[in-house]
């Protein structure tokens, strides 16, 4: 039987971690060991910006133990990422460079919804995930720097928001006042509510959930007395924000006392416990489920799923497409025009297989865009393309990298607009990327213009290769003349890109 | 209904201190046994007198540590340092004069009878012994002696802890006003203290002590010197200048600053012969800043210890035990895979009755097996040319990762392990050379192994040390195991001592010093609610000592709810039974026999589904808060069932078990009427039985011809 040895290293804002696991067939993915290293070093990127040489040093020191662990165990291949902290710091290009001369590591720096991903891959691992979000559930992740909040609906992710406010950043914007008040939690209310009040607000609406998800520091410790469902593990959260509320106002030597942690002056906890409450209170789900997973199974998750080691009962990109679809109602570019758009780009996409060398990831980012074509019109209707663009690159989709989304964003905004040149865009995107742009923009503005009308007068569309055109038969009871007349406008870049021609086909239907 | 009960009222409470005093009492107690072989019983007594050497050094030394510091906090007996010091000073004359009495009265004239003698002065030699005496006085000792006049240019030396030293008074020749002089003369260390004489009689055996050999010819170290008279003394001193781990943390700091006036530990006690000279007394008392308390007059050799090497001299077979040989465990088979041995079942060790070779064979396999990727260890108190050491070494140079814990703080072993430790470093093996503040006394062996369905990894857990000399003397219990929880448990605690965070959760350990005390807290209240439920409710265990104040009140708590306790402690136990409403339902057992008791064991009834734990830790403080201790489940039906049969037979143990009694004393059990029962003895017995009877492979003298292989 094979079986991979695989190592996942996690740089957190104060913790480093190495997994070890054993990936095979029987016995899936099985955890060996497991060790961690505190290292502060959100003090240095929260507080000053920089991570400072004497952090460098000890960070280096870890890698170097870890890389000898990684050693004793034969493993086979391993995966190093580092998370939000390394995103806010001014030379993270020089400390990746050192640890890659010392340590002989390769870190990669996760982008926000990389790092969700992964964090939903290993969720999604376990069987009860699968029901819970058919019920309606959030997905909290609370880290150092900062937390992400995922809705689910009927077994999709709908949404996925990014809130700049973790554990160890709240502690860092309030340690100026720290010694300035006695009992500091109303303050860390203070800064919370805030946050949670606008995403409530927008995001969270008439939308009921049954379950909170959560994964972050101290929440195991904190719902570890905690008696459970026995069917599904869950605790009831009127009952855990009443312990959260007996916590509330007692020391951090008290809490630290009964929670039985190591560190007694841990500054980190009065801030976990007001955000933990806070949170429970106000998404206002009956049950809180803490699955004890960490960034490290993610990563192990994300490496078993992409290289098809484990099946995973999950469609991922259900919920690219669920979130995408979400979006586009918000910005009130959702309509039946849409529908006809995608339907129309995928039928094309499919018959022209064999020309455009694409594959299944580029099918679904064409969906999205698709999708999303039109999100721009609630900003303005002449500036549309850019607006679209705009949108789609500051919205985070779960399930798509930040590529992904450029591409897609780009693809959006030649779809109104003439496409540049590569020299152009050579700053957010390679040459590869950018002939995806351009053949996902050249169906994108076929599809769209059958149905410039915005009135589906196409039905039973179909679309077949012959030798040097690309024939599209549709049935319409109306006339398509407009349709028909403005065609040929796109079809001449469908053909500069394709060297095939597009040509409409009318089947009379009577 | 009841009054809150104050379980932690001083009178419930023995004194450490006192407690061990009876420990060495019932040590003595063994050497005054008609029933041991002769040797055995010098053994003892030379036992009891090193073990008072040690406390002397160690807790009397504190304790006037204490009293200089000005510490006037009261231990849990509720008595202050001072109080103490008075009430040790008591039992230790009374315990010494026991010894001294045995020696004299009971076992020198039995030497005799057998044929040994012990020329206790010099006066006694005959004309031959003399003359032989003499030489080896001119060729071999008079070479190493380094004799000390004390006067006006000469302040009077430092004379080393624990030395034996002959001082003199002198008067110079020719002096008409006889002005006495004092000197000094140590007993050279490196000489062995008891010589070998030819007999005056065919077939005996005759030695006598070095000091006396010196005194005969004192003369010739002071050629210009009358010498007036010469008696030997010992000196006991402060033993060292770190720091007792023992005490408490503002005692320490208080304590450190006192040692920083001194350079060198004080003299704490004083022997001498009972015949000594009142002046040459008064000297060594004022220059030695004694107090008269403090000063023992001995009736007989100084320094028992010598009588163990008199236990160990060359024939006379049959005053000593036989020695035993380890029997084989029957689950391993020399020579086989051990790793086979473990998957089949998890394997049970009791030691010294079964060799600690399987343990060795371990480590040693783990080294050259190709499939082993990693072997860690803890290593407390072993020998530096240990088989274990070697095969660590050569695991490294093979290309597996090595980690080694290293202890080397362990007192009086004063070997130097830094040399071993420096090599396993030097062969590539990662040693950590202990924890700051922590001693680590944990006992745990892993070897993680690469096989075809994945990492497995193998654990050996035990209440021992890994030092194949001792593990020959000690009592000890050890276990393997493949078990996957353990494994995991295993590889968090190495983790933790290599500095990590902790592991998330624990599966089946406990560890000391963070989770160990709240563990066994939680087991002995288990057995209350059970007990105030009406269920039946008992616990039996077996350590070496019990003191810690919490533990000790929460069996009190469990005693006054119903819950039987049935303890075997070997040596200090500060619990008291028998106080009404308190205590009643617990007995206390004390095992001293040939082998040292070291095993500790701890069964929970808990209403039918027994927890039966082993570990590295007694219920003390210092090993519940200051040391890295582990305590594991014994889970598998088969040992469990082996582990209550040895609880038991101790517990049953009626020739060498003590019970300790309301009054504090401690009693023999009445035999009369009653089959003995001797627990090691018994131990020895079955791990012969254990084995397999050796079958032939022939029947009726035909050999019988194998199947065909397929």
């Amino acid at each position: 039987m094979k079986i991979t040895t695989f190592a996942a290293i996690y740089i957190g804002s104060y913790e480093v971690s190495l997994k070890v696991f054993e990936i095979s067939a029987n016995r899936k993915i099985r955890a060996i060991d497991y060790v961690r290293s505190h290292v502060e070093l959100g003090r240095d990127a929260f507080g000053k910006g920089v991570i400072g040489y004497e952090l460098v040093e000890e960070l280096c020191q870890i890698l170097k133990e870890f890389r000898s662990i990684m050693d004793g165990y034969k493993v086979d291949v391993y995966k190093a990422y580092a998370g939000n902290v390394f995103r806010n710091v001014g030379n993270e290009l020089f400390v990746l460079d050192q640890i890659r001369l010392r340590t002989k590591i390769e870190v990669t720096v996760l982008s926000n919804s990389e790092h969700r991903l992964m964090d939903y891959k290993s969720l999604a691992a376990l069987p009860k995930f699968e029901k819970m979000i058919q019920k309606g559930a959030a997905v909290v992740n609370v880290g150092g720097g900062s937390m992400q909040i995922t809705l689910f609906r009927k077994g999709t992710a709908i949404t996925t928001q990014h809130i700049e406010l973790g554990i160890m950043r709240i502690r860092e914007k309030l340690s100026q006042i720290v010694n300035m008040v006695s009992h500091y939690e109303t303050q860390i209310q203070e800064l919370i509510d805030k946050e949670l009040e606008i995403f409530k607000r927008i995001y969270l609406k008439d939308k009921e959930i049954k379950y909170i998800i959560v994964m972050g520091d101290y929440i195991e410790d904190m719902t570890k007395g905690f008696s459970k469902k026995d069917e599904d593990g869950t605790i009831e959260t009127e009952r855990f924000i009443k312990l959260l509320n007996k916590w509330y106002k007692k020391s951090t030597e008290e809490i630290s006392l009964e929670l039985n942690l190591t560190n007694e002056h841990d500054p980190l906890i009065l801030p976990s416990v007001v955000l933990y409450k806070r949170l429970s209170e106000e998404l206002n789900a009956k049950y809180i489920w803490v699955p004890g997973m960490n960034i490290c199974d993610g990563i192990v998750c994300d490496y078993a799923e992409r290289n098809h080691m484990i099946y995973f009962e999950h469609d991922f990109e259900e919920d690219v497409l669920a979130a995408a679809k979400n979006l586009a109602e918000r910005y009130q570019g959702y309509s039946s025009h849409t529908e006809a758009v995608l339907n129309m780009s995928v039928v094309i996409f499919d018959a022209m297989k064999k020309v455009h060398g694409m594959g299944k990831r580029e099918r679904l980012l064409l969906q999205v865009a698709a999708i999303l074509h039109d999100c721009g019109r609630y900003i303005s209707l002449v500036n549309q393309s850019e607006c679209s663009y705009q949108i789609i690159r500051a919205t985070e989709i779960i399930g798509m990298t930040h590529m992904e989304r450029e591409i897609v964003a780009s693809a959006v905004k030649y779809n109104s607009q003439p496409l540049q040149s590569y020299s152009v865009v050579s700053d957010k995107m390679d040459q590869a990327g950018y002939m995806v742009v351009s053949k996902l923009t050249a169906i994108l503005k076929i599809a769209n213009a059958m149905d410039r009308s915005h009135k589906q007068k196409f039905k039973n569309i179909k679309a077949a290769l012959q030798e040097r055109e690309l024939v599209i038969t549709v049935e319409a009871p109306e006339s398509i003349v407009l349709e028909k007349g403005l065609f040929s406008a796109y079809a001449n870049s469908f053909e500069e890109i394709f060297s095939v021609k597009p040509r409409i086909r009318e089947k009379k239907v009577f | 209904m009841e009054k809150e009960k104050d379980y932690l009222k001083p009178e419930y409470y023995e004194n450490r201190e006192l407690s061990w005093l009876k420990f060495d009492h019932r040590v003595l107690n063994e050497a005054r046994d008609k029933n041991i072989p002769l040797l055995e019983r010098l053994k003892f007594v030379s036992i009891t007198s090193s073990n008072l050497d040690e406390f002397f050094m160690v807790r009397v030394a504190s304790l006037k540590d204490m009293v200089h510091a000005g510490y006037k906090k009261r231990d849990i007996a509720g008595m202050t340092a001072k109080e103490q010091l008075e009430a040790i000073n008591k039992d230790t004359r009374a315990l010494v004069e026991m010894q001294y009495s045995t020696y004299n009265r009971s076992l020198v004239p039995l030497l005799h009878n057998h044929g040994i003698d012990i020329i206790s002065a010099y006066e006694d030699l005959s004309e031959a012994q003399g003359e032989y005496v003499d030489r080896y006085f001119e060729e071999t000792i008079y070479p190493v002696l380094t004799p000390m006049a004390v006067d006006a240019s000469r302040p009077f030396p430092l004379i080393r802890n624990k030395s034996l030293n002959i001082a003199a008074l002198l008067t110079k020749k020719g002096d008409k006003k006889e002005e006495l002089e004092f000197a000094t003369v140590q007993v050279p260390s490196v000489l062995s203290r008891i010589v070998s004489i030819p007999s005056q009689e065919e077939g005996r055996k005759t030695f006598i002590l070095l000091e006396q050999i010196i005194e005969r010819s004192i003369h010739r170290l002071f050629l210009n010197y009358n010498v007036v008279c010469a008696y030997p003394y010992r000196i006991m001193r402060n033993a060292d200048l770190t720091i007792e781990e023992d005490e408490a943390e503002d005692l320490l700091k208080e304590i450190q600053k006192q040692l920083k006036k001194r350079q060198w530990g004080e003299v704490i006690r004083l022997e001498v012969e009972d015949k000594i000279d009142k002046r040459l007394l008064g000297i060594l008392k004022e220059d030695l800043h004694i107090a008269q308390e403090d000063i023992f007059k001995i009736n007989g050799p100084l320094d028992l210890t010598f009588l163990m090497k008199m236990y160990g001299m060359e024939g006379e077979d049959e005053l000593r035990y036989p020695a035993y040989r380890p029997k084989r465990v029957p689950q391993i088979v020399p020579g086989e895979d051990i790793f086979e041995a473990i998957r089949k079942d998890d394997i049970l060790l009791h030691h010294p009755y079964q060799t600690f070779d399987p343990v060795v064979d371990f480590i040693q396999q783990a080294s050259v097996d190709p499939d082993v990727l990693a072997i860690k260890q803890t290593l407390y108190r072993v020998s530096g040319n240990s088989p274990i050491i070697a095969s660590l070494a050569q695991a490294a140079e093979n290309g597996k990762q090595v980690s080694v814990l290293v202890e080397l703080k362990a007192r009086f072993d004063e070997e130097n392990n830094i040399v071993w430790a420096k090599k396993l470093e030097k062969a590539g093996c990662h040693v950590i050379y202990g924890l700051v503040g922590l001693k680590t006394h944990s006992k745990i062996a892993l070897v993680v192994r690469r096989e075809e369905d994945g990492i497995r990894r193998y654990v050996h857990l035990g209440t021992g040390n890994y030092n194949d000399s001792t593990a020959k003397l000690y009592t000890d219990l050890g276990m393997f195991t493949c078990s996957e929880a353990i494994g995991e448990d295993a590889t968090a605690v190495f983790n933790m001592l290599s500095g990590y965070s902790e592991p998330p959760s624990w599966n089946k350990l406990a560890v000391a010093p963070i989770w160990l005390r709240k563990r066994f807290l939680k087991l002995i209240k288990r057995e209350v609610k059970h007990a105030q439920a009406g269920r039946e409710a008992f616990i039996k265990a077996k350590m070496n000592s019990l003191c810690d104040r919490d533990v000790i009140a929460a069996l009190y708590e469990a005693s006054a709810a119903g819950v039987k306790i049935e303890l075997v402690v070997r040596g200090i136990c500060c619990l008291k039974v028998g106080i009404p409403g308190i205590s009643e339902n617990i007995t206390v057992h004390s095992i001293v026999g040939n082998f040292l008791e070291h095993s500790r064991i701890f069964w929970f009834h808990n209403d039918g589904q027994e927890e039966i734990y082993m570990g590295s830790a007694d219920w003390m403080p210092r090993n519940l808060d200051r040391r890295v201790e582990i305590m594991f489940p014994v889970e598998h039906e088969a040992l469990m069932a082996q582990v209550r049969h040895i609880l038991e037979t101790q517990l049953a143990d009626n020739t060498k078990a003590h019970i300790l009694q309301p009054d504090g004393t401690y009693e023999k059990i009445d035999k009369r009427g009653k089959r003995l029962v001797n627990s090691q003895e018994q131990f020895c017995e079955e791990a012969q039985n254990a084995l397999p009877k050796t079958v032939h492979a022939y029947q009726d003298r035909v050999f019988i011809p194998a199947e065909p292989v397929e």
